[in-house]
């Protein structure tokens, strides 16, 4: 880990004493998510593997490939996600280390979180206040750009077209010297979705076409670095995200809603990489609008945060760090300020080639309030190995927070200015046996516990609805994750596959005629699993994937259960045509290839079978 | 999301239930005799169902709409009619589903055109269907209508009379509709042949149902402070008499005996957000009213003349199903059941 980290700040220094005419490639720095993450659960996927995802959502991604549940309510509409059993503001987004949650909602949609605007996503598993701060407790999410210095020019451009209407079309271009990187990226993604369903809110149940669930997408993203000296590096990214959606209406309603969502983020990054250590100033901005029917409610948040990452030896490595954040909200039915400050610190050790400790602590205060102090400890122990094999025991233990949401808080009728910070405590146990060679392998199998208390519901309260602390949740689960490579002939395959069991019950209800107590959660799925081949010979490559989500509830008292469903995608590539100079990778992708009908929520109709086709220049 | 609590509170302010105003028609069949219970169901999720409850041996038979059609209702269930020997389920997320009330096989529906109908009446060969309309920018519904369809089995919408906002419950007598408007005070008349308003009739209070006894029209209407009775002398079509009795925050929920006796949930809001069953007892016009429970998350009320109980619903913070609690007619509990979603009223025949 140690070495990792200064082979990035030696990299950037590198590249500076040599003849700028031949360029070395070197990767902008970057702080990786599980520096300080010792015994959590982390998964990650890079820009390759994220290229079948060209078109799609974050929440197509974690549906098809994690063990997260997504909560969609109709395709390319509102999607949530629910870490082991936790609800949608249960989940921390950061985007190049920006927390870009809604301050007002407390969560993100993963719908409008694009793909093709993202080069490197991590998931964290598990309550980790003291690392990531606010709102994680059921995980977090890790978007990054990843640039380059010393690639000389790249341009791209990407058109897919495919079913119900879809037509997406990719921009990119980028130069970097030594010196500066620069890469800009253009999108639009859009569909009708005018895709059949069966209408069950109809009288005879008629097959009919959605007609009021258009989707449209436009954004930009620059990326840029400088290093300024050889110990100075600048950071800068600017991601602009437009979405127009129809709002595909629940079966039996036939409402027209319209929803516009424009987001602006921009972060700024200065690193100086001293002698053992590295600082950082960070300031950024996220800014939301969003309209609803002509309601308008916007938000804003500024940050400012500085840390110093030290290493004193081979053995301790010690981060500490500051964070200013201040929130504005001017929503349809009130008008609010929010001004936090955190302070957290961490630590690791690594007593010998074996052990990794860490230590990881954060104190947040909003308005004048402490939020629940959040202490974490983590171990990655290898306690075997040999030259091809090892097994790794990693353990954690940590809390986790949500500081109550300005729409909790300010929401006129209903905002209730008592509330208490929802807390968690997490506990997980995980054990990862790897093997390298002919045929490559890795198993992991975690276990974990949670219990979250003070959960914030909302209420009907006479004639309007307002939060209260009122529920108490008790989450445990297994979490299966296995990898399995290798070459036959000439062909290299691959196998992945998940399996997760999560139990999330609800232990305190709302009074005593709630019947949810000791029953899952609604819309928590207590199985999932998803798995994927692929195969690559020389120029050609061919995956197939399927996932599957068990039986869930619609209400937390479980009278009604959703039933499971299996789906399947398949996809195939060629990727060395090519036109004098020019690259011409294409790509086919089925999707639902059995056409199953399914809802993820009760009556929100999704759709069948898809066609997409992919063709991109490369330059 | 918190926009959907705010529409949803809105929805709670206008809620309705409408008794069978007729009262003649008895359906038969395999749900022949019983009480229905009308469960909304929650914003959003269209889980709205009906139940079935025999009073006599408590079998309770749930979701019978999808038991017998196989199909989820799909809506959110503001009213029951029972006219013309159908009934109309009324949903407010913009559909009527019309049933055998014998067996409750589906027989049809108004299913467009439609945007947030609260009730219905029926009046010769057609239902005219009360309907807030569309929102505009603020939330306002500022086009709302009554729909009139051809035909007791639904259909298209072949004309939307225009009339004050957020009308509530129908009643039809004669050639003549009458319609509670709850948001602009008014009692709007409609020729049902003409298919227009011919009549407005200003109150103090915003009306909220009719009821029909012995050939009087009584409207149940509401202010802050206050219920007003008010009666309409059906053949000049012009208001007769009032009775207003001291109420604070009656909501529009109420049920009605055979003996000049009514029960009606009140909500005191923030901050205490206490609920209470209120009885009104009617002696030599003057009215007479008495708590005769309390409690919190009540959301609709029946009452049982062959048994003289009240039935009182409790939605339980729409968090999972709902509950029922019959009382005495004196406020003690006979007993309690869950129920489906959103209990909201009840039709007892």
């Amino acid at each position: 880990m140690l070495s990792l980290l200064f082979a990035f700040a030696f990299l950037t220094q590198a590249p500076l004493s040599q003849d700028t005419v031949k360029l070395t490639e070197v990767e902008v720095y970057a702080p990786a998510v599980d520096r300080y993450a010792q015994g959590q659960k982390v998964i990650s996927w890079t820009k390759k593997e994220l290229t079948v995802f060209q078109g799609k959502s974050l929440a197509d991604l974690l549906q098809e490939q994690s063990p997260v549940f997504v909560r969609q309510y109709g395709a390319g509409m509102l999607a949530s996600p629910s870490f082991r059993g936790t609800s949608a503001g249960h989940t921390a987004i950061f985007w190049n280390g920006l927390p870009i949650n809604s301050p007002s909602l407390g969560q993100s949609d993963l719908s409008i979180l694009p793909i093709s605007a993202i080069d490197q996503i991590s998931l964290q598993f598990g309550s980790a206040g003291a690392l990531f701060g606010n709102e994680a407790i059921g995980g977090s999410v890790h978007l990054e750009s990843k640039s380059s210095f010393g690639e000389g020019l790249k341009v791209g451009l990407s058109q897919q077209v495919g079913s119900f209407g879809m037509f997406n079309t990719h921009l990119s271009a980028g130069y970097s010297s030594t010196n500066l990187s620069s890469k800009t990226r253009v999108y639009r993604e859009f569909s009708k979705n005018n895709f059949s369903y069966k209408d069950l809110g109809r009288f005879g149940t008629p097959e009919v076409k959605e007609d009021h669930a258009q989707f449209e997408q436009i954004g930009l993203v620059q990326d840029m670095a400088w290093n300024l000296t050889s110990r100075n590096q600048l950071k800068a990214a600017i991601w602009w995200n437009k979405t127009n959606r129809e709002i595909q209406p629940v079966m039996g309603s036939n409402s027209l809603d319209q929803q516009e969502d424009q987001s602006v983020r921009a972060v700024l990054d200065y690193y100086h990489f001293g002698k053992n250590s590295i600082w950082n100033l960070k300031t950024g901005l996220v800014k939301d609008n969003q309209v609803f029917n002509k309601s308008l409610n916007q938000t804003r948040q500024y940050f400012f945060s500085g840390d110093w990452d030290q290493t004193f030896s081979d053995k301790w490595n010690t981060k500490l760090g500051i964070r200013y954040t201040l929130s504005k909200g001017k929503l349809s039915t009130y008008t609010a300020d929010d001004s936090r400050v955190e302070l957290y610190q961490s630590t690791t050790f690594h007593p010998n080639q074996k052990l990794e400790l860490s230590l990881n602590l954060r104190q947040l205060i909003y308005a004048g309030i402490f939020a629940p102090f959040t202490p974490n400890l983590g171990m990655n122990w290898i306690f075997w190995k040999s030259s091809s094999q090892k097994v790794i025991l990693k353990s954690s233990l940590g809390k986790g927070f949500k500081v109550p949401t300005l729409n909790d808080r300010f929401w006129e009728p209903g905002g209730n200015s008592q509330l208490l910070p929802e807390e968690s405590v997490n506990g997980e146990i995980g054990i990862l046996w790897s093997k390298s060679g002919k045929i490559n392998w890795s198993n992991e199998l975690t276990y974990y516990r949670m219990n979250v208390d003070n959960w914030i519901i909302w209420l009907p309260k006479g004639s309007f609805w307002s939060p209260t602390n009122i529920k108490k949740v008790n989450n445990q689960g297994i979490e299966y994750q296995g990898n399995l490579s290798g070459t036959l002939s000439s062909w290299s395959w691959s196998m992945n596959a998940s399996y997760t069991y999560s139990k999330a019950t609800t232990q305190k209800g709302i009074d005593e005629n709630d019947q949810s107590v000791g029953k899952q959660l609604p819309y928590t799925p207590q199985q999932q699993a998803n798995a994927k081949i692929q195969v690559t010979k020389s120029a050609f490559s061919g995956f197939v994937s399927t996932y599957y989500v068990g039986q869930r509830s619609v209400t937390a008292d479980n009278p009604r259960m959703m039933p499971s469903y299996q789906l399947f995608n398949l996809g195939a590539g060629y990727d060395k045509l090519s036109i004098g100079k020019l690259q011409i990778p294409v790509t086919f992708q089925i999707n639902n290839l059995f056409n199953t009908d399914y809802q993820v929520l009760y009556l929100r109709a999704m759709p069948g079978i898809s066609y997409q086709f992919n063709l991109t220049i490369l330059l | 999301m918190k926009l959907k609590h705010l529409l949803w509170a809105s929805a709670l302010l206008s809620v309705s239930f409408a008794c069978s105003e007729s009262g003649e028609e008895k359906p038969l069949g395999k749900y022949d005799n019983g009480i229905l219970i009308m469960n909304e169901g929650n914003f959003g999720t269209n889980d709205g169902e009906v139940f079935h409850l025999n009073p006599n041996t408590e079998e309770l038979l749930p979701a019978i709409f999808e038991e017998e059609n196989l199909r989820p209702f799909a809506g959110l269930l503001e009213d029951m009619v029972l006219e013309a020997d159908r009934l109309y389920l009324v949903a407010n997320t913009g559909k009527v589903e019309i049933v055998n009330p014998a067996d409750f096989k589906s027989s049809g529906a108004v299913a467009s055109d439609l945007d947030q109908p609260r009730s219905l009446a029926v009046n010769g060969n057609k239902l005219f269907i009360s309907d807030y309309g569309p929102y505009d920018a603020d939330y306002a519904t500022p086009d709302s209508y009554i729909a009139v369809v051809n035909g007791l089995d639904g259909g298209v919408v072949k004309t939307k009379i225009p009339v004050s906002d957020k009308p509530q419950d129908l009643f039809s007598f004669g050639n003549y509709i009458f319609v509670a408007g709850s948001q602009e005070k008014k009692i709007e008349i409609i020729d049902a042949s003409q298919e227009k308003v011919i009549t407005t009739i200003n109150l103090e209070a915003s009306p909220q149902q009719f009821y029909e006894e012995d050939g009087i029209l009584w409207v149940y209407a509401t202010t802050a402070d206050n219920v007003i009775f008010y009666t309409l002398n059906l053949n000049t079509l012009a208001l007769a008499d009032s009775y207003s009795v001291a109420i604070t925050d009656a909501t529009e929920k109420i049920a009605f005996d055979n003996n000049d006796e009514m029960y009606i949930l009140t909500s005191s809001n923030y901050p205490d957000y206490n609920d209470a069953v209120v009885a009104v007892k009617f002696e030599n016009g003057l009215g007479i009213a008495k708590e005769i429970m309390t409690g919190s998350g009540f959301y609709g009320i029946g009452h049982d003349d062959d048994r003289d109980e009240v039935y009182v619903a409790n939605a339980n913070g729409f968090q999972g199903n709902g509950t029922v609690t019959i009382l005495s007619e004196t406020g003690s509990v006979i007993r309690s059941f869950e129920v489906g979603r959103g209990p909201s009223g009840f039709l007892v025949y």
